[in-house]
Parts: structure tokens; sequence; C-alpha cells
């Protein structure tokens, strides 16, 4: 028997926030692609390739902020190739995103052969981490301390981009334009705004939170880089986005409730259940969240009065 | 009318651009082989070999043939009604599975029958797995590519608790499952390579669904719904049923690509054996641009650039990843339906004057 | 003065149609000028040349007085021209400001200064009175509404002059009274105005002039004072060749179509079908007629399974079809020519023998099993398309690659070969050349004469005319009245498809059932 006492702990509330991290800077990015018309499942290639050159960018400057420098450039690099397989040469986008997937796999195993001459994965304690910040103020209050203090400074950026794309979503012309590019984008067109390169720059910003995925998987969340190490949560990320009504602060705690699912699933096996049902738990967690906000968005559909 | 020439090469267009993305992919190879220093001469001899040349090497490369050839049709008879079924890594694990428990389980059957019996049972369960993602993309329009990516993970974990907790062989350390029957087991062909006889029923699969696409009310449907979904709906066919109908085609599909590893490689299921057999499939279909009579070539092109790329890197020291880039990168362009557009189509047709 | 607005030979060149063909026309500043027309007269055509839409294929455009080539909407833009399109350019899920501030947004360093944004609108607003709701979103808005929000999405991007592309078409006529008082008020303001039209009522009531254009040439300028319906109607209609290959009075039959009290939901809320009831019998022709978006479309999708029926029943020859699938009401006896052809029609990738068989496939003799029979197949393909002359007789190549016409016949042949007992034929010869017009009425009259129902809807007058036994109306989702087709004229069918007083007027009453 276990008690849930075992299990809800403050210290599965750290490590909601710890696993929602990179969910949510995946989601943050399908965000603005989405509402580009663009579903970004490409993210999860994006992020793998940023994880392996955040890892190797770390190990041979010996800094973690060439490491995520590097991850930043990978992400928006293979986000360009996907504005070009999708944008310039008519890709289905869906399509576009699983080539985009299927290549950085073989991109980064190729690349973890040649350059540090390993398969599935490689560590070494040259890596430079991303660190964790200690607040003092809260290092004072027991409680506080466990429960927001010392996490590691992409789970503080996370929360920061939260609002910084919050702002730049609903604040600015940037966004107002890219709001309409995927409801109207004949609109935006009569508008004299050019709907591609307003895509473009959606793919690439997209590309930029993709990076710092990647990078806090290999720099922050681990320090190490292990084939597939993404494991889906490009994906999940698309799920948090649509469950969170493409908007970041909802996302934001779409991507908590992924991000508690599988810190339940870790506490779980802990105590003993069998370790794969855990595992499948953010997956089938995902699946009935997008069916949930799928349901929904048709219930919306049907009330409004089309003229 | 005649075709003209601008009609001509706009049939050619599509697999011009397959063409031009194979290129890119090979000179990117090449390019890489170069870079790192290697001999070209050696190295595509040595990855020509690797695939064809003895019975070993050319076993091995139809061993690879038969699931990149099923898991493709899968993919292409899913896409044909416009649903995109990347679930067929999850299926063909259901698959895997089934075929391992039947394949053991039932006994005293003759050889054929027992063979033909795991495989529609393998089938069906890897139908039934489709079933989800096809009824929740007809029902409520949920993205078929998140939901079945998201169904991968739960199908392998799935069955690695069942291979670790419930139908393990208990006397080997490795999760894996029971042997099969030998009754069960395809005969192996080119020996001592692993390629087996589910090289024929592969291919005979793909001719039933060349029949079904080509000759049957069925596969008739499946395409208008696909290319048209309106004009279903309007000529009386139920476009969501269909879709659904051909997710669940594709499902079974995927299981029985999965029942053949089993009873024809492995003789047993293995916790995590495909490793992306089923994702291979998305892109021997995308080359073959979901043309059911052109995929055994692609399917065959890439098994032999994968057997030999194992061959080259044993005789050149070239790391098989570099092959894996190559393959990415023709997948890559192979997805763009437009590196090469002939012409743009402006008018329908030349008429006489008309009214409007 | 000199004109603020002239454009002069304007010829542009469709793909498959030659729509304006050398059309003089100039506007005055501060006038409400009216275009007028049948639909594809080149009206619209016409206005998105003038808005950068569209590019001409020559002639020339002078704005105040200066030769102007505007390449784009913004190049419009510039020139002070605004257009209210019929599908409005908004985004119904974002606010009123933020649709009218889309591409011209006041901001602080690239920070939308709403502010600032919401106090021009409110003096726009109330300038032209103008009512919005400046902070709801799109969908919570009337039509009325959603057309004053896109007035002023022109006014703020300054426009001077404005096309309104039938403005009145998606209003009920209270909304139609506020229209004409903000158009007024937009006069006195010395604002320009467009207003395109084909109803004649209210052209008269709010216009300083009126062109007329008929097949993609301006027929005459009138001034509003001087002009008459029936002299509108007239330069409108013209006195064409008439293709008219009116058979004598067929024999009729019983009712197989029965209509009791239909209503659903439409596309807008004037073609919400609203308690339509009609018959239609063997061997007769029921022609529906009506301005486009009037509910002709709700009704043909209605009758097809293609819309669900909120209200009412719907019987073929006494079985009720109402809201069965599209399969099943097929196989009661419905066959449907549809009105998008290139949509719903056809299957474009697929050839022309399988979009023949589309709709037979599942039956012997093309299938048995399940399994097509191709010889069956292209027995039936081939002698269709002989027998309906499909050109070029190849019936392997896709339909893609067929004319306009022949793709109608396509269509044709397949649904009227369906032998049903009701042909429900829904604009079948919009956007064909002449001879397969002539073609494909002929088969239609044939039909009649070998006892079919046949239910035609047709935005052409002329064809209503001279196909119907009998004709209905409609107008605003109902049928404003059913009367035979001897005692129509196109001035009575014009003045009932406007709201149908005249019918009353003359004397009618006891043929015409008011809804």
């Amino acid at each position: 028997m276990f008690r849930f006492s075992d299990v809800l702990t403050l210290t599965l509330v750290r490590a909601t926030i710890r696993m929602s991290t990179p969910i949510l800077l995946a989601a943050l990015g399908v965000i603005v692609t989405e509402l580009a018309a663009i579903t970004n499942v490409g993210i999860e290639g994006i992020m793998l390739v940023s994880a392996f050159m955040a890892v190797a960018a770390s190990y041979w400057s010996g800094s973690w902020i060439v490491g995520i420098l590097a991850a930043v450039a990978a992400g928006v690099l293979i986000a360009a190739l996907m504005a070009l397989i999708h944008l310039r040469f008519k890709a289905n986008v869906l399509v576009a995103g699983i080539a985009v997937n299927m290549f950085s796999l073989a991109f980064t195993r190729f690349l973890l052969v040649n350059w540090f001459g390993v398969a599935g994965s490689f560590y070494s304690p040259r890596i430079s981490p991303i660190p964790r910040i200690n607040l003092s103020i809260l290092a004072a209050h027991p409680v506080l301390d466990t429960l927001f203090n010392n996490y590691n400074l992409m789970d503080y950026l996370g929360i920061v981009l939260v609002f910084v794309f919050h702002f730049l979503i609903y604040k600015t012309v940037w966004g107002l334009r890219l709001r309409f590019t995927g409801v109207h984008p004949l609109a935006v067109e009569t508008a004299g705004v050019n709907v591609t390169v307003k895509k473009l720059q959606a793919l690439l910003i997209s590309g930029v939170l993709g990076g710092l995925a990647g990078a806090h998987l290999s720099l922050g969340y681990t320090t190490q880089f292990i084939e597939n190490m993404t494991n889906g949560r490009g994906f999940i990320g698309v799920a948090a986005m649509y469950f969170g009504g493409i908007s970041p602060i909802t996302t934001w705690l779409a991507s908590l409730f992924f991000g508690f699912t599988e810190g339940v699933g870790a506490r779980l096996q802990n105590l003993g259940f069998p370790s794969q049902f855990m595992l499948m738990l953010p997956y089938v967690a995902t699946v009935v969240a997008i069916t949930f906000s799928m349901i929904r968005q048709q219930r919306r559909e049907t009330d409004k009065q089309p003229f | 009318m005649k075709l003209n020439l601008l009609d001509r090469l706009d049939k050619l267009q599509a697999p011009l651009n397959v063409l031009v993305a194979v290129l890119i992919g090979f000179i990117i190879g090449t390019g890489l082989m170069l870079v790192e220093g290697h001999n070209i001469g050696e190295a595509y001899t040595a990855l020509f070999n690797g695939a064809f040349s003895g019975r070993f090497n050319f076993g091995g490369t139809l061993e690879r043939f038969v699931p990149l050839l099923l898991s493709g049709l899968a993919f292409a008879i899913s896409s044909k009604a416009s649903v995109f079924n990347v679930g067929v890594e999850g299926q063909l694990y259901f698959g895997a599975m089934a075929a391992a428990y039947f394949g053991y389980t039932i006994v005293g059957l003759p050889s054929f029958l027992h063979i033909t019996l795991v495989l529609l049972l393998a089938g069906l369960a890897g139908a039934l797995w489709a079933l989800i993602p096809g009824f929740l993309r007809a029902a409520y329009r949920v993205n078929e590519v998140c939901t079945t990516i998201m169904l991968n993970y739960v199908a392998i974990y799935f069955t690695s608790y069942i291979v670790n907790h419930l139908f393990k062989n208990p006397h080997i350390g490795v999760p894996q499952t029971p042997n099969i029957q030998e009754s069960a087991r395809l005969a192996r062909i080119l020996m001592p390579s692993r390629a087996n006889i589910g090289v024929y029923i592969a291919l005979g699969i793909v001719l039933f669904f060349i029949w079904l696409m080509d000759y049957t009310t069925l596969g008739y449907k499946i395409k208008t719904v696909g290319l048209n979904p309106q004009f279903a709906t309007y000529a009386g066919f139920q476009a969501r049923s269909i879709m659904v109908g051909a997710m669940v085609l594709s499902g079974f599909i995927g299981g029985i690509t999965g029942a053949i590893q089993v009873l024809g490689i492995h003789g047993y299921f293995l916790d995590n054996f495909s490793k992306s057999l089923g994702f291979d499939g998305i892109m021997v279909a995308l080359l073959a641009r979901n043309n059911l009579k052109v995929l055994p070539f692609v399917a065959f092109f890439l098994a032999a650039l994968k057997s030999g790329a194992v061959g080259m890197e044993r005789f050149t020291g070239i790391p098989r990843e570099l092959i894996g880039i190559m393959e990415a990168v023709i997948i890559l362009f192979a997805a763009a339906e437009a590196i090469i557009v002939i012409r743009r189509r402006l008018s329908y047709q030349k008429g006489g004057a008309e009214v409007v | 003065m000199e004109p603020i607005v002239k454009m002069t030979g304007i010829v542009k060149q469709f793909p498959n149609v030659l729509a304006l063909k050398g059309v003089d026309f100039s506007v005055e500043k501060g006038e409400v000028h009216s275009l007028v027309g049948e639909n594809g007269a080149g009206k619209s055509t016409l206005m998105n040349i003038l808005y950068g839409v569209l590019q001409p294929d020559l002639g020339e455009i002078y704005v105040r007085g200066q030769k102007q080539v505007i390449h784009s909407v913004r190049d419009a833009m510039h020139l002070g021209i605004g257009m209210v399109h019929q599908e409005f350019m908004l985004a119904p899920s974002m606010t009123v400001v933020e649709n009218i501030i889309l591409g011209f947004e006041p901001n602080r360093r690239s920070v939308v200064d709403y502010d600032a944004a919401a106090e021009k609108i409110r003096a726009l607003s109330e300038e032209y009175g103008l009512a919005i709701r400046p902070e709801s979103r799109i969908i919570d808005n009337s039509v009325g509404e959603a057309q004053r929000v896109e007035i002023i999405k022109a006014l703020y991007r300054g426009a001077e002059v404005l096309i309104l592309d039938e403005p009145t078409a998606v209003l009920t006529p209270q909304e139609t009274e506020d229209l004409f008082k903000v158009i007024r008020s937009l006069k006195e303001h010395g604002k320009t105005v467009i207003f395109i039209s084909h109803k004649l009522q209210e052209v008269l009531a709010i216009s300083d002039r009126i062109t007329v254009m008929r097949d993609g040439r301006v027929q005459g300028t009138l001034l509003a004072s001087e002009a008459t319906k029936e002299k509108i109607a007239t330069l409108m209609v013209g006195r064409e060749v008439f293709l008219n290959i009116k058979a004598p009075e067929g024999k009729r039959g019983g009712v197989v179509l029965d209509v009791q009290g239909v209503s659903a939901r439409g596309r807008r809320r004037l073609s919400d079908l609203k308690n339509v009831s009609f018959q239609v019998h063997a061997g007769e022709i029921l022609g529906i007629a009506g301005v486009d978006g009037n509910g002709q479309s709700e009704l043909v999708e209605v009758l097809t399974g293609l819309r669900r029926v909120d209200q009412g029943d719907i019987f073929v020859s006494g079985t009720k079809i109402t809201n069965l699938p599209p399969g099943e009401i097929r196989e009661r006896g419905v066959s449907h020519i549809p009105e998008d052809r290139n949509r719903s029609g056809l299957c474009a990738e697929l050839t022309v023998a399988e979009n023949l068989v589309a709709t037979k496939l599942k039956r012997p003799p093309l299938s048995k099993n399940g399994v097509i029979r191709g010889q069956a197949v292209r027995e039936l393909a081939s002698r269709l398309v002989e027998e309906y002359d499909i050109r070029p007789g190849d019936y392997r190549i896709p339909t893609r690659n067929l004319s306009g016409g022949n793709r109608q016949k396509v269509v044709v042949a397949r649904e009227v070969s369906e032998d049903a007992q009701l042909l429900i034929a829904a604009h079948p010869t919009r956007g064909v050349d002449i001879g397969s017009i002539e073609f494909i009425r002929s088969i239609l009259i044939a039909q009649r004469e070998e006892g079919k129902a046949i239910l035609l809807v047709s935005a052409d007058l002329e064809e209503v005319l001279s196909l119907s036994d009998r004709i209905a109306v409609m107008y605003e989702g109902r049928i404003v009245g059913i009367l035979p087709a001897s005692e129509a004229n196109e001035q009575v069918l014009g003045l009932m498809m406007a709201g149908g007083e005249y019918a009353k007027a003359q004397g009618e009453e006891e043929k015409v059932v008011e809804a």
C-alpha cells in the first residue's frame, strides 16, 4: 500500500516545475508558430539538435553560456530548414515537421559518432552545466526555500519568458499582426503586411525557444547528451499549446500539468509501481488533453453565429 | 486531346522532385565522405558489396526490405485518405506482441494455418490500436500526428510492461518472451542471413493492396475521400467512417509488419526491439509519393542503403550514421512538393468564348 | 469639375472569360454613384481593379486627374480608395479595434497604443454616425455591426472614395435604413461612395447617378432623378439572343418532391430557411429564382442531405428523406447537379471515367461484392462520353484537363444517367460556354419530357424563364411566391426578388402564395 502523503510532498512541487520547463519552452515556441497557422511538430527535432550542440559547445568552450548560444543558433538553423521545406518548397507542414525530426535524429547520431566517437550517449566532466540560482531572500524560510529556491537558471527563464511572450503577443504591433496571420491571412495581406515573412519570423522564434529547451535538457536538467533524449517532449509541448488554448499563461499551466504527471510517475515508480505505467503517464495525459481541448474548441465553433 | 509538352512535364514534376532529393542526399553524403578524407570509390564499392554481394549480404538487404516495405505501405494507405498515421511504430509493437503470444500459445496447428492465423491476429491488434487515433480524428478532429506519436510511446511502454512482468521467458535475463512454436516460424531463405519467406508475404500484401486501391469500391472511396472529401460526401460516401477505415487498415498492416519481425527474424518479442522500423516507413512512402506500385522499389533502394552501410562501416571505417544522414537529407527534400516547379497552373483550360 | 476617379478602356481577361470588354467609368467627388447589373456583368471585377486586387489587361485609371497604376490594395489606400467586400475581411475571434487598426497601428515603440486607437475610432464613429462596440469581438457582432466596422476600417485608413460591394445583400430592411443614413452622412462630409447593387429600389433611393453594366460593358449612366426601375431593368437585361428552347408544356404527373414547412440554419442569417413549402410534380420543371444568398444554396443542401433540417419535413415520392445522409437520399431517387462543381461535383484529380461512375459504383453492374468491374465501368464511361459529347472523348484523362463546359457535362451526364425521379440542378449553366449551355438546357427539357421532376435553381432569370413550368422566387430564406411561367416576366420576377410586392400590385394574388 502507499499513502498519498508519500507522493504529494513539497519536493513534488519542485519536480513538477523542473520537469515542466522543457515542455514549457517548446510550447512557447509552438504557440508563436501556431498563431501563424504553422503546427510545428518539428520542434522535437529543433530541441534534439540544440541539445546536442549545447553539450558540444559547452564541452569545448567550458562555458555554459557558449553552450546556450550554440543551442539557440542550432535551433534557428533547423527552424530555417523547416521554413525552407514548408514555406519555400511547399511541403505539407506536418510532413515537413516529421521530416525535420527524422533528419535531426540522424544528424545528431552522426555527429555523436563523428565528433565524440561514441554511440548512444555522451558525457564528460568537462561539460559545463547551466548553474542553479540561489536566491538568498528565500533561503531563510525553509518551505519557500524548498519550493522556490535553487532552481536551474532555465527554470526561472522559462517563467520569465511566459510573461515576455504574453506581452509580445498581446501588446505589441508585432503580436497583433502575428495573431491575424493565423486567423485571417488575407486581411493581413491587404493591410500591406507580408504573410510569408510573418510565418518565417514565427518559425525562427520557435527555433530560438526550441534551442533554449534543448539546451536545458542537456545542460540543465541533465548534463549529458543521449540519443533521442527529447523523447517526445517537443510533441508534448505541442499538446500543451493546444491544451493551453494557444496562449502563454494558460499554456504554462498546461506544461505544469504535464510536468506534474511526469513527477508523480517518477514518485510512484520509487514506491514500487511498474515503471512502464508511470513512464507512459505523460503521453496518455497528452492524448486525453488534446482530445478535450478539441472537443471544447468545437463546442465554441458551433455556438458562434456565422454571417 | 493530345497531351502537350507542358502536360507531360507536369506529370514528371513529382518524380523529378524525388530524383532531385535523392541527388541532394548523395551529394551531401559524398561531400561528407570527402571532408572526412575517405576514398569515394572504395566507399561506394563497399556500400554496393555490403548490399548485394553474397547470400549473407543480399539476405541482409531483403531482411531490411520487408519492414520498410510494409510500414511504408501502412503509411501510404492512410495517407491516401489524407490521414497521417505516424503511429505505425506503435501498431507494429502491438502486432509483434500478439504474434509472440499466439505464436507461443497456439499449439498443434499445421504451419500454414498457424502462420496465417497469427498474422491475422497481429494485424487485428495493430488495427485496434490504430482505431483510437482514427476515431479521435474523425469524431473530434484531434490531430492524428500528435496522437499517434504519443500512442507510440504508450505502446512501447505497454508492451515493455507485458514482456517484463506478464509474459517473460523465465530462463533468460533479457526481457523477451518465450520462443514461438516451430509451426509459427517463417522459413528462412538465403541462409546464413535472416531473410525469410516474409519477403513473399510482404510482396503479396502489397499486391493485394494495389488491387484493393485500384479495383474495389473501398479503394475508390479511400482515394476520393483523400483527394476531395467534399466531393466524397456529395457523392454519398461516409467520409468520416472511411477515414477511420483507412487508419484501421493502416494499423492492420502495421501489426503484420511487427508479426513478420517476430515470426521470421527473432522468434520472440524482445523489449524495445523495433528502433524506428515504423518510422522508416514514412520515408519510404514519402519517396514513393504514396504510389503503391513504386513502394517496393523505394523500399529495396533504402534497404540496400542500410544494409550496404553496415558493410561500408566494416570495410572502410565510414560510420553507418553517415548513410543515416544521407537518408535524412533525402527524406527532408522528398517532403518538398515544389523544389522544381515546371509550370504554374494559371488556367484550367483554353476553351471557346464562355459566358458567366 | 474633374472626376475623382476615372477609368477608361478597362479590359480584363480571366482564364475562361473576357470579364471586362473596354469599360469607361467615372465618379465625381462627393456623389453616391451606383453600379448595377446582373451577376457576372463585371461590377465586382471593375471595382477590384480600382481597389488594386486585380490588375487590368488594358486601360487607364485616373485618380484626381493623375494617371495611376494601382498595383496593390496598399496603393489604393494611399490614393484614398477603400472597399468593403461582400465577404468581410474581419477576423471573427479578434476585437473590433484590433480588426480596424491592423497594419496601421498607432504605437509607442512598437507597443500598440490602444487608447489612441480607441480615441481615433470613437471620433470616426461619432462623426459619421457609425455605432460600434470597439471592445467586442467580431463574432459577437451582428452582420450590420460588422459592416459598420468595415466602413470605419476603410475610413481609418484614410478612404475618400468608398466602394461598397452589395452592402445590402446581407442586411435586414432596418439595417439597410441605417446604412443609408451612414451613406448620406459620408456624402455630407464630402466622401465619395460607389454603391454596387442589383436591388433597383435601393439604388434609386440612395444614388446621385447610376451606371448600368451588362456582359462586361457599360450600358449607360443615368441621373437618379431621371431614372426609373423600368429604364434600369431594360438596360440591365438588354435584348440579347434568348437561348429559348422552350418545349410545349409537359404533362404534369403526381407529386415527386414535397417540401413541408422546412426551416434550417443558413450560412448567413438572411439565408436561414424559414418555413419553406412547395411541391414539384413529375414532368415539371420548377425554377427557383432569387438573388444569390437568399437561401437557395441552403435549400439545395437541405434537400440533398448536406445540411440539417431543424423543422419541417421533406418527402420524395411519398418517402420521408428529412435529414437522411446524402448517400441514402440518392438511393431514394434524388440526383443533384451541385452549385460548385469544381469542389463538390467533381474530383479534379480523378479521371473522367472515375468521376462519371462515382455515384453508381457500389451497385451492379459496375461492381460486385465490392469489386469494381472494369469492363462495365469502361463501357458506361465511353457511352456517357459519347452521349453527352464530352470532349476530349478520352475518359482516361483527369477531369482537371477539361474545359469548364465539359466538366459540367461530366457532372450532368453522371447525375442525369442516375435516372432518378427528382433531379436538382443548381446553376447548371453558370460559367459554361454557349454551346454547352444549349446542350445542358436541352437535356433538362428532355428529362422533363421523360416525366422526371426537376428543381432548377438559377440566378439567371432568362434561364429560369425559358426552362421552367412554374417559378418560385426566394427572398431572405422564404419563398415569396410561386407563379406559372406563362404569367412571369423579368420585371415581375425582378421585383419579387427584391421583396415581392410587385406581384400583388399586378393583381396576381390568387396565383401568388405569400410565404
